[in-house]
């Protein structure tokens, strides 16, 4: 019986030596330390064995079966490491990965996006009004003489009925004071139509931003304020802003705004209009309104527009603004990320 | 509009260089368009006097001259132009002179006659772009001087003037401005203004409106020629041809003083003058040799014969100065801006004068521009000048304007003092007077306190103002939460793997839909319409990036779409509309090798159903545009907003590259409906989770071909069986052979889900219950299971 125990001994740490992979070692295991084993079988046979020998043997086949469960363990461990780090031995990282369908927003949308977002930092609201609009709220409200160019049919989409369609969205800020008392903080984005003959730099219908603040105490100080915080969100903030006396029929005194930034351009380029709300205007809306709720001596604003197109040429160092309309996805798939 | 650089340093005393001026110019608020050279600097070029000129003995085209350069030597020149005579004056280049085009000048052998050098033609000299023969100088050109002496570099600035400033229309409004910027010292020596008359026999205004100011000067024993050399090189430097010394004379003082000027033959006017609308049908031969027929919507300036001028426009032929003239009249006069600029839009002319009359003019400058160009004439000839000036109308007034100094600074934000805010004034010309501010005759455009705040401002710049925020709270408006709607409704579709593009809202008109808005002055027929829809643009979109191999296109638009309306109804005339357009492969091509499909309608009704789910639904579309094969309408909270169809295949086929046979799935939607549904304010409210596990069982059925999965639906809910929480097809196919569903039949996997909401369900509870499902499914539709 000892002899039987040791020589089953030696076999079964040569075999735990032999098995190689896993499955081998799970039969070794089961060979050894399942229930009908070759342990338990031989712990059986000890009933067997005379009262001396019992403990002695039985003693013999506890270390054994202690050393060897041990053994096991650690040479079932090593196979483990070794087949882990087998697993992905074939694969090539290297290969691309998995492509999933992926949108996008239009330039334009993100750009209009980040505007919009700068400006509510500040606390705009948004405001809007419709493409096709009339005389009045297109000219005569902003001031705009009757004999003025811009009115002529060479300049300005008319409909059969006498309407227009605006051409610019300045309209806007005569619609949001018709509504509504100062004061008064709105953004508007939206469409533009000018009879221009389609070109690297004009569109007939193009996309503007208008900026309206309207209350007690606004001037020209806010106006500058407000342009230059803006555009430092917008542009970096080592962006410098220039203000070029200009002039708009509704706005009084008006500037364009210039700007210039080491990370877009050297020389100034010219960006967008502004000025503060000419009395003229404010007049125009109370006798629609039928009030003085905008009596120039107490209320004052300022305004200020763009082009975004222009603005996205600009940024994105796009030479043709036709390029905008094609669509090609190839050219918005670059606009993948966020500005 | 150009300034002449030398011209304007007449009226402007400084040493800044053209690109210091323009900044100068640029911070008034005259934006500088370009700045340009014209002439050359070429020597040995000088004034010589043709003395002789004899036939060469070699060649039939060309002759020899011997030519005085005023040194006293006379030089042998060949010559091949024929517009000379003897005693004509002309540039000579002598050897040495390098023309502008590189011709190098020396002495040669012209067919065995030397040849000492040149005779140029303006072209030659780099002064004119095109021109034929000899440049034939005035007489009174002093003979032997250099080229560059006599006409030098001249630097043109080309400007872009505010349409409220027509006194920028003229060299002395620049040089003032600048001046008062601080660019140099203003010279200009008034003229005396000649005593005033009026006579009504010489003319009569018939409406005040029409014609405020008008006045005539009477210039007699006139000699018209050639104008010098100087003044007509300066009116060719801002854009104006040279014509003889009097109409010259008129144009250089309307670029000098912003004033339009016309002079009359004053012996071909017969009777007296009316300025007067036209008779319907009257005509005038032009200056520019066309005959106008006018209307009686025309101002005119007519004699007892008729029209002699389109008032402010153009004059006519008959009563122009000719070589034969010997008296003239200068007219100088203010009109209606509204009516000369209809009249020229109506007859499509354009003139300088035009230019400047309908910006504005007034009596002041014209009396002085009158003044100035009579001066002017004398000065050059031995006419004679009646003293008087004859006028009509309005003279010019004072305009005095009121100004709060507190109002200034707290209007502009700037903390200037009284006597700064005065300083500035003054530096513009204005006047301080009891009242207030006289406002200089030249500044139409300032009419109120706040156009003299605009004149602080400007002068006192922008730079030096603090900026500042004021902030005040507004609640939210409707359009923040439309943007908000549709911003969100964009990034849903982006994280579908949609493309956003952006597509013209002016098309052509859509040959069906009546209700297509019409431009009345399109620019063209393919701009001549409003889109009624955004699916033609997205068409046009796939057509496109299908032409450039893309084999996957999927896009969206959010964009406005137009329809005219009956008068009464209650739908917006404007509206945002979604569209979207699927077609080409599903997934991009990739080494996965994952399953290679095109686009379906069930990917565009997936996308759809989740935006808001449950609360959007389906059903087949009754109308059906004549492009499309299958539509479905589609429902937002019951409320039909908008479909969702197949192209026709014949109609796909016309976008597709040959070869590719791809589907193309459209839908629009009104965007109202749609946001509404999506955000409705108000927090979302949980379901609190089960603890309870659910039971899933799947069958495949065999069913009728014909049977749809809404009636299927529809049973399943009108089995009412309380544990039944949820059920989805998993997998549906039909066999052409035969072999795995018989023929007329398809086969339909159905995942059913049990759950209990208060304990665990047991399996042999759920036993029952699909029993009677199936049942239900087989009795009523004839499903069973599949074996």
């Amino acid at each position: 019986m000892k002899e039987d125990i040791e020589q089953q001994e030696r076999a079964s740490l040569l075999a735990l030596e032999r098995a190689t992979e896993t499955d081998s070692l799970k039969e070794v295991r089961l060979h050894y330390l399942g229930k009908n084993g070759v342990i338990s079988l031989l712990s059986e046979k000890m009933k067997t064995l005379s009262k001396e020998e019992r403990p002695i043997l039985g003693r013999h086949l506890h270390q054994w079966r202690t050393t060897f469960s041990q053994a096991l363990e650690t040479k079932e461990k090593l196979l483990n490491q070794r087949a882990d780090s087998m697993a992905f031995e074939d694969l090539d990282s290297s290969l691309p990965g998995t492509s999933f369908p992926q949108g996008g927003l239009h330039p334009l949308t993100l750009l209009t996006d980040r505007v919009v977002q700068i400006f509510r930092r500040l606390g705009f609201s948004l405001a809007e009004g419709p493409d096709i609009d009339d005389e009045w709220h297109c000219f005569d409200a902003l001031n705009t003489p009757a004999h003025h160019p811009a009115r002529q049919e060479q300049d300005t989409f008319y409909l059969p009925d006498g309407r227009l369609l605006r051409t610019h969205t300045s309209t806007v800020q005569i619609r949001a004071m018709e509504e509504a008392v100062p004061p008064l903080r709105i953004i508007a984005p939206g469409s533009a139509y000018r009879r221009d003959e389609v070109d690297a730099t004009h569109l007939a219908q193009f996309t503007q931003m208008e900026v309206l603040c309207v209350g007690e105490e606004i001037t020209l100080a806010d106006l500058k304020g407000t342009a230059e915080y803006f555009l430092r969100e917008l542009l970096g903030p080592q962006t410098e802003c220039r203000f070029r006396p200009h002039f708009f029929p509704f706005t009084e005194p008006s500037f364009e705004i210039d700007i210039r930034s080491p990370i877009i351009s050297r020389k100034w380029l010219e960006l967008a209009g502004c000025g503060m709300v000419d009395p003229a205007v404010f007049q125009a809306v109370n006798q629609r309104r039928g009030d003085s709720a905008y009596d120039p001596e107490y209320i004052s604003g300022f305004a200020f527009g763009f082009g975004l197109e222009r603005l996205l040429m600009i940024l994105a160092q796009i030479p043709d603004i036709r390029m905008l309309l094609e669509n090609d996805l190839r050219l918005l798939k670059q606009f993948s990320g966020e500005f | 509009m150009k300034i002449a650089l030398s011209w304007l340093y007449d009226y402007l005393k400084t040493s800044q260089t053209a690109q210091e001026l323009a900044q100068v110019l640029t911070r008034a608020g005259i934006e500088v368009k370009s700045i340009s050279s014209l002439g050359v600097r070429v020597s040995h070029v000088r004034v010589a006097q043709i003395c002789s000129s004899e036939k060469h003995p070699n060649a039939d085209r060309l002759s020899v001259c011997q030519v005085d350069d005023g040194s006293g030597k006379t030089h042998q020149i060949v010559c091949g132009a024929k517009n000379y005579h003897p005693g004509d004056k002309v540039f000579l280049a002598l050897p040495g002179a390098i023309l502008p085009g590189g011709i190098n000048i020396q002495v040669s052998q012209l067919r065995g006659v030397q040849s000492e050098g040149m005779m140029c033609s303006a072209q030659e000299l780099g002064l004119e772009e095109e021109s034929a023969g000899l440049y034939i100088l005035p007489s009174q050109t002093p003979l032997g001087m250099e080229l560059n002496t006599l006409l030098p570099e001249e630097t043109i600035l080309e400007l872009e003037v505010t349409p409220n400033r027509p006194d920028w229309l003229g060299h002395l409004g620049i040089a003032r401005e600048a001046a008062a910027f601080g660019a140099g010292d203003f010279h200009w020596k008034e003229e005396v203004l000649p005593p005033m008359k009026r006579d009504h026999s010489l003319f009569s205004i018939e409406s005040l409106e029409q014609c405020s100011f008008y006045s005539l000067r009477s210039l007699h024993n006139i000699s018209v020629k050639k104008s010098p050399l100087l003044l007509e090189r300066r009116l060719q430097a801002v854009g104006l041809r040279g014509v003889n010394n009097i109409v010259d004379c008129t144009n250089y003082v309307m670029m000098e003083t912003a004033h339009p000027l016309h002079a009359f033959d004053a012996d071909k006017i017969k009777g007296t003058l009316s300025i007067r609308f036209a008779h319907e049908g009257e005509k005038l031969r032009a200056l520019d040799g066309k005959t106008y027929t006018l209307r009686d919507v025309d101002l005119i300036i007519a004699d007892q014969h008729g029209p002699q001028a389109l008032a402010g426009i153009i004059g006519g032929a008959a009563s122009s100065v000719t070589e034969t003239t010997k008296s003239i009249f200068i007219e100088s006069a203010v009109f209606n801006p509204s009516t000369l600029q209809a009249s020229a839009r109506f007859h499509h002319l354009h003139t300088e004068a035009l230019y400047r009359f309908e910006r504005g003019t007034q009596a002041h400058s014209a009396l002085e521009a009158s003044a100035r160009v009579s001066s002017l004439i004398l000065s050059e000839s031995e006419a004679e000048a009646v003293e008087e000036i004859f006028v009509a109308g309005s003279l010019p007034e004072k305009r005095i304007l009121p100004l709060r100094f507190h109002r200034v600074r707290k209007q502009l934000g700037i903390t200037l003092c009284n006597e700064g805010i005065s300083s500035l004034l003054k530096k513009l010309g204005l006047l301080p007077s009891p009242e207030g501010w006289e406002v200089p005759p030249w500044r139409l455009d300032l009419t109120r306190e706040v156009d003299l705040m605009e004149e602080i401002v400007r002068l006192h710049g922008l730079e030096s103002i603090q900026a500042s925020h004021r902030s005040f709270t507004l609640p939210s408006t409707p359009a923040d939460h439309a943007y908000d709607a549709a911003m969100l409704l964009r990034r849903r579709l982006l994280a579908a793997g949609l493309q956003e593009v952006k597509t013209p809202i002016l098309c052509s008109a859509p040959p069906t839909n009546q209700n297509a808005l019409l431009l009345r002055n399109p620019m063209g027929e393919e701009h001549a319409c409003l889109r009624t829809s955004l699916i033609p643009g997205l068409l046009e979109v796939a057509k496109r990036n299908l032409y450039q191999k893309e084999n996957s296109v999927s896009i969206f638009e959010i964009g406005k779409i137009f329809q005219s309306l009956p008068k009464n109804s209650l739908d917006h005339e404007e509206s945002l509309s979604l569209g979207i357009l699927m077609t080409g492969q599903q997934v991009p091509l990739s080494w996965r090798r994952r399953e290679e499909r095109s686009f379906d309608l069930y990917d565009l009704k997936g996308i759809f159903e989740h935006l808001v789910p449950g609360k959007i639904s389906f059903s087949s579309s009754k109308t059906l545009f004549p492009s499309y094969a299958l539509a479905l309408d589609f429902f937002c909270d019951s409320k039909r907003c908008g479909y969702l169809a197949y192209l026709t295949p014949s109609e796909a086929r016309e976008l597709m590259l040959t070869g590719q046979e791809y589907s193309v799935i459209v839908a629009e939607v009104a965007l109202s409906s749609l946001c509404k549904t999506m955000r409705d304010h108000s927090w979302q409210k949980i379901i609190p989770l089960s603890k309870f596990p659910s039971i899933t069982r799947d069958f495949s059925l065999v069913l009728n071909k014909e049977i749809t999965y809404d009636l299927i639906e529809q049973e399943l809910l009108a089995a009412r069986e309380p544990l039944l929480k949820k059920w989805m097809p998993l997998d549906t196919f039909t066999d052409v052979k035969g072999e795995k569903v018989p023929l007329g039949k398809k086969s339909l996997t159905l995942q059913f889900t049990f759950h209990h909401d208060d304990r665990t369900l047991r399996a042999q509870e759920v036993q029952p219950v699909c029993e009677h499902l199936l049942l239900r499914l087989k009795k009523t539709l004839g499903i069973e299971i599949r074996s």
